[in-house]
């Protein structure tokens, strides 16, 4: 009991458990939504001819999510207890009827479309459960087919042996009776694979804090004490037991109970698991509620065994430094072999027995696969089970064994020599560093900084920061190819050549009506016809697109003779792209990572002095305030400028891939992007300011982390708050939807588009500008007035 | 040069730490001694303006013929003079022993050249040179102490001031120490608090006695031990006694002789019977005297 109080009597751990939760069910429900509630969105192909070409142009549509979901789910209640065939056939009318409603109608309202794609779904559910008789048929075919090969029909193999193993497993479930009913909770939940790594990380947590007395000098006194051994860990395996269990009942109850709210499904439990059709390839007849209590069952008995296995790694050595580099290693290339490994190698064993099949444990339920021991073949999913229990055993023996019999004061520190050569190696590179380089040294290598960095590349790089720029219609295609073809600075040439266009739409026009003529008459065929027609409507969306690209031309003439700019016509899509609406989302990902990576980096700045309890000393010293507080400022102006050249040298890179760079020089007021800019200058220009204010809040950022970082006394909670303070208000405003956050939001000034669009662009920029400077100067001023520099 | 305290006073709320010190400090190795509380730490504190004053002065005189400059006005001047060894043993846990003094080498102004000369003499005399590229995580309470030092030593500091610089330390190194700061204190202000009080009566020219935010005494070890010559007995005394004498007198050491119990008690109350102790004074006896509740 004590060891539970000492555990969850410390608060960082009790915030960090609550934290796990809390994320878990957060990202749980958002992944549901961006996975479209499981629905098949797309609507059916609409033909569109738009190419200058004169060739076809598909455009797929996609249906709202939210109301093809309200759709199946009404679907669903209308056709679930009809039998298969019955329900297959009504919702193949249906899809009918919507798909000619789609069709024919011009512009045909979202509920058609969602309904549309909820009956598809649904279909798609219904085809599976009526053709599961049909391949259960065709793996005994397969048995007695592939047991006429040669290669396969020797029944001592290991080859044979697999197909008649499975054929026979399979067997059994002819007969079963399939239904269909609302699968979204179980599938969520066995397809949302972070919760698998969040209960990892609560194991970790719980396992790591068995390590406290050995950071804090204490393991001599445990080991001493007559409860310090035996009782001890036994008591730590119970508690480990415990975690095992409420730690998945937490997580993953958490999860059911989230999909059974949004999907419902609760009431057909009864169902067979197979009804579910990730779970088709279970050998096992059952219903999904007697699947889910046993799956939950196995999930605490595994994570037990994960948790021992850690326990172990982590006590193996005496050195809580190298035992924790130890289990990273040992993680390490267990993720490996469970990743990379491919399924047919002779080393699959690796690949199965590996802990993170325990961790990732719906794999086994949701392929079937049978290894190969010693020829015969053994069902992974039934040798996980089977091994579960015996590993319990011989891993908490292990433990209980290590941690009664280890000596505190034994161990030799083999590891520390070789360290301490390093260290003479690093000393001597050290030695020659200045106040600033000191400073970098300890944000980025003592305080891990190089690992945030890392983190920040892969992340950076895995970030998207292009977007497609769709077209709602043909017209509009037309002319932006029209836009991309005739692009550059508009001179009478430019008019020429619309003119020279248009005649030729024109001509390709009238020619079409002389085939007409010459069709009615009985002069030609209808193939022949058939292409002059598609020629036609063809040029005719052309002339269109054609006549939006001359209104264009046209209105920069007069903007440029009024305004005194150079006309140009640019082509608009790749600036869209990336800065345009529809990279909004990407836009926030990405100045989100900037925050975050920022408040990583900096959230030791100031607290790790704190923390050190050396504020006193360095205060007493010459340059310990002033000049240490500036080369602070500097480093984390230097961070703001890594994070910006990484990210946002991605972004750039990632336009100027896309962009003609000659339309940079062009004037800003040409690009509609930029039109509500009040200042006169050239789109090259615009960037650099853009970039240079991305730069700036950036700064502001940094130094607002300084600020909250030097009133933190711990790392962990300077981690924590400076990281909530860069992101929970961007958070909260982006994903929650609270208006009032986004004063508060540094994401959308990083961001910065949203504030160069709108008629107050200049007002909007201005503000925002002063309230950075007043953020910069308050953060400055208070960190003077911390270290005693202003009083 | 002269460092003057000046009705130096600091409160926190409604407790006062420190009292109105007036003291003047002038170059030698002041011993402060002092019970927990005593204001010593705050003292020192506000030496180094690591918290801020509620009344007061303190003027810092590099050069006798000008008056003194207080030190916040001073600032990075004073600071330049300054050596500080805290009471807590902060560190950068994961710095070696040679970075960190390099790092604080590089925070005091000191130049590359000169810091790697001081950084090597004040290892070697720490006796830390063999373990310089080891974390100073992986410490001993001692080590990390005598790397305190070190620190604190670094640049030559005209004015140094020593919390517990011994503490944790055996006794051959802290002799060792004590001896190190004893030659070094010729031309500098040297503040020394510590509870052990045989470092001070070795080392401390003068010897200032503080309680409960007060200075109740100062002067040097002879002095002092002098002042208490009239106040100390040694009697023998029955074990099952041995409580009554303590609560009503203040006890030294409690000791055998001749198969006895025998017990020194200070104050100005002596009981009648025992002997007054003429020789072997030491500064203990004056400690209780002055400070023992």
């Amino acid at each position: 009991m004590n060891e539970i109080k000492r555990i969850l009597g410390n608060r960082r751990i009790l915030i960090a458990l609550v934290l796990v939760l809390l994320i878990n069910g957060f990202l749980f429900a958002k992944e549901q939504a961006e996975n479209e509630y499981g629905m098949n969105l797309n609507l059916p192909q609409t033909e569109l001819s738009v190419s200058l070409d004169g060739g076809y142009m598909e455009q797929v549509e996609k249906a709202d999510a939210k109301e093809t979901y309200a759709h199946y789910r009404e679907w669903l209640g209308k056709v679930k207890d009809l039998p298969l065939r019955d329900a297959a056939s009504v919702l193949e009318q249906e899809k009918e009827r919507l798909e000619t409603l789609l069709k024919n109608e011009d512009s045909p309202g979202d509920d058609a479309k969602a309904a549309y794609a909820a009956v598809n779904t649904l279909l798609a559910q219904t085809k599976y459960l009526s053709d599961y008789p049909d391949w259960l048929d065709s793996i005994q075919k397969n048995k007695d087919s592939m047991l006429s090969f040669s290669i396969f029909s020797d029944p001592d193999s290991f080859s044979g042996r697999n197909i008649l193993k499975t054929a026979e497993e399979f067997e059994k479930l002819q007969g079963v009776e399939l239904k269909l009913g609302e699968n979204g909770a179980v599938e969520s939940l066995l397809t949302f694979s972070l919760t698998d790594y969040f209960l990892l990380i609560v194991l970790m947590i719980i396992s790591v804090s068995f390590l406290e007395e050995r950071k804090k000098g204490l393991w001599n006194v445990v080991h001493a004490a007559p409860g310090g051994r035996l009782r001890l860990t036994i008591k730590r395996t119970a508690i480990l037991f415990c975690t095992s269990v409420f730690g998945v009942l937490l997580l993953y109850g958490t999860n059911l109970v989230i999909g059974f709210s949004i999907y419902g499904g609760y009431d057909s439990l009864n169902r067979s698991v197979q009804s579910v059709e990730l779970l088709g390839g279970l050998p096992q007849l059952s219903t999904i509620g007697a699947f889910l209590s046993g799956w939950f069952l196995l999930r605490m008995v595994a994570a037990f065994f994960i948790s021992l296995l850690l326990w172990l790694l982590l006590t193996a050595l005496h050195n809580v430094k190298y035992t924790i580099l130890i289990t990273s290693g040992v993680l390490a290339l267990e993720y490996s072999l469970y990743t990379f490994l491919p399924v047919q190698s002779s080393f699959n064993l690796f690949k199965y027995f590996n802990l993170f099949t325990y961790i990732s444990m719906s794999d086994l339920y949701t392929n079937y696969l049978n290894i190969d021991l010693f020829g015969y073949p053994f069902g992974i999913c039934r040798i996980s089970q089977l091994a579960l229990p015996a590993l319990c055993v011989l891993f908490g023996t292990a433990c209980i064994v290590i941690n009664c019999c280890k000596k505190p004061a034994a161990g030799k520190d083999t590891l520390g020599r070789f360290a301490v050569k390093l260290n003479s190696i690093t000393d001597r590179f050290l030695t020659h560093l200045h106040l600033f380089g000191f400073e970098a040294y300890k944000s980025v290598w003592i305080q891990k900084g190089i690992i945030v960095i890392a983190l920040l590349v892969y992340l950076a790089l895995g970030l998207s920061y292009t977007a497609p720029v769709p077209v709602s219609n043909a017209t509009e295609g037309a002319a932006r190819q029209y836009t991309t073809e005739l692009a550059g600075e508009i001179t009478e040439g430019t008019l020429n050549r619309i003119e020279h266009i248009q005649s030729e739409l024109n001509q390709t026009i009238a020619d079409y009506k002389t085939a007409e003529t010459a069709y009615e008459n009985g002069e030609m065929e209808y193939p022949q016809f058939d292409v002059y027609a598609r020629e036609a409507s063809a040029a005719q969306t052309k002339s269109e697109g054609l006549d939006i690209v001359r209104d264009r031309v046209e209105q920069l003439r007069e903007q440029a003779q009024e305004k005194g700019f150079t006309p140009y016509l640019i082509a608009e899509a790749p600036f869209e792209s990336v800065y345009g609406k529809t990279a909004e989302s990407n836009r926030q990902s990405a100045a989100m990572l900037s925050l975050l990576i920022l408040g990583l980096l900096l959230a030791g700045c100031m607290t790790y002095e704190k923390q050190s309890g050396i504020t006193g000393l360095t205060a007493s010293t010459v340059k310990g305030r002033g000049v240490l507080l500036t080369r602070k400022i500097l480093l984390a102006a230097g961070c703001a400028t890594l994070v910006w050249a990484v990210v946002y040298g991605l972004e750039l890179r990632a336009f100027l891939m896309i962009c003609d760079t000659k339309t940079l020089s062009a004037s800003a007021e040409n690009l509609a992007l930029l039109q509500n800019l009040p200042l006169s200058c050239k789109i090259g220009t615009a960037l650099i300011f853009l970039y240079a204010f991305r730069l700036f809040t950036l700064f502001s950022a940094a130094m607002l982390s300084l600020l909250v970082s030097s009133c933190m006394k711990r790392m962990e909670t300077a981690y924590i708050l400076v990281s909530s303070v860069m992101l929970l208000p961007s958070l909260l405003y982006s994903y929650i939807g609270l208006a009032p956050m986004k004063y508060l939001s540094l994401s959308i000034p990083i961001s910065a588009i949203p504030l160069l669009q709108g008629e107050n662009a200049i007002v909007n920029v201005c503000i925002v500008t002063v309230c950075l400077f007043i953020l910069i100067g308050i953060s400055a001023f208070a960190l003077c007035r911390k270290l005693r520099i202003k009083r | 040069m002269k460092l003057e305290l000046k009705n130096l006073t600091k409160k926190y709320g409604n407790f006062t730490a420190l009292n109105n010190m007036t003291i003047t400090f002038e170059p030698g190795i002041y011993g402060i001694l002092g019970a927990n509380g005593a204001g010593k730490s705050t003292m020192m504190n506000l030496l180094t303006d690591n918290i801020d004053r509620t009344k007061g002065e303190i003027l810092f005189d590099d050069n006798s013929a000008n008056g003194g400059v207080d030190i916040l006005k001073l600032g990075k001047d004073f600071r330049k003079a300054l050596g500080y060894m805290p009471q807590q043993q902060g560190f950068y846990e994961h710095m070696t022993a040679q970075t960190f003094l390099y790092y604080m080498a590089e925070l005091k102004v000191i130049p590359k050249k000169q810091a790697k000369s001081e950084i090597e003499k004040l290892l070697a005399v720490t006796n830390l040179s063999e373990v310089r590229h080891k974390k100073l995580g992986g410490f001993s309470g001692g080590m990390k102490q005598r790397a305190l030092l070190c620190q604190a030593l670094l640049g030559d500091p005209k004015v140094v001031i020593l919390d517990e610089p011994t503490a944790g330390l055996d006794p051959k190194e802290r002799i060792r120490i004590r001896n190190f700061i004893s030659s070094m204190s010729r031309g500098k202000i040297i503040l020394l608090a510590t509870h052990i009080v045989s470092d001070i009566e070795s080392i401390s020219d003068r010897i200032m006695m503080m309680k409960k935010g007060k200075l109740i005494g100062i002067g040097t070890p002879n002095e002092l031990v002098e002042s208490v010559a009239d106040k100390v007995k040694e009697l023998p005394c029955a074990p099952e006694d041995l409580d009554k004498i303590q609560a009503q007198y203040k006890v030294g050491n409690v000791f055998q002789r001749r198969g006895e119990t025998w017990v020194r008690v200070i104050g100005d109350d002596l009981p009648a019977d025992g002997q007054y102790v003429k020789d072997h004074l030491s500064l203990e006896d004056v400690y209780l005297y002055y400070l023992g509740e």
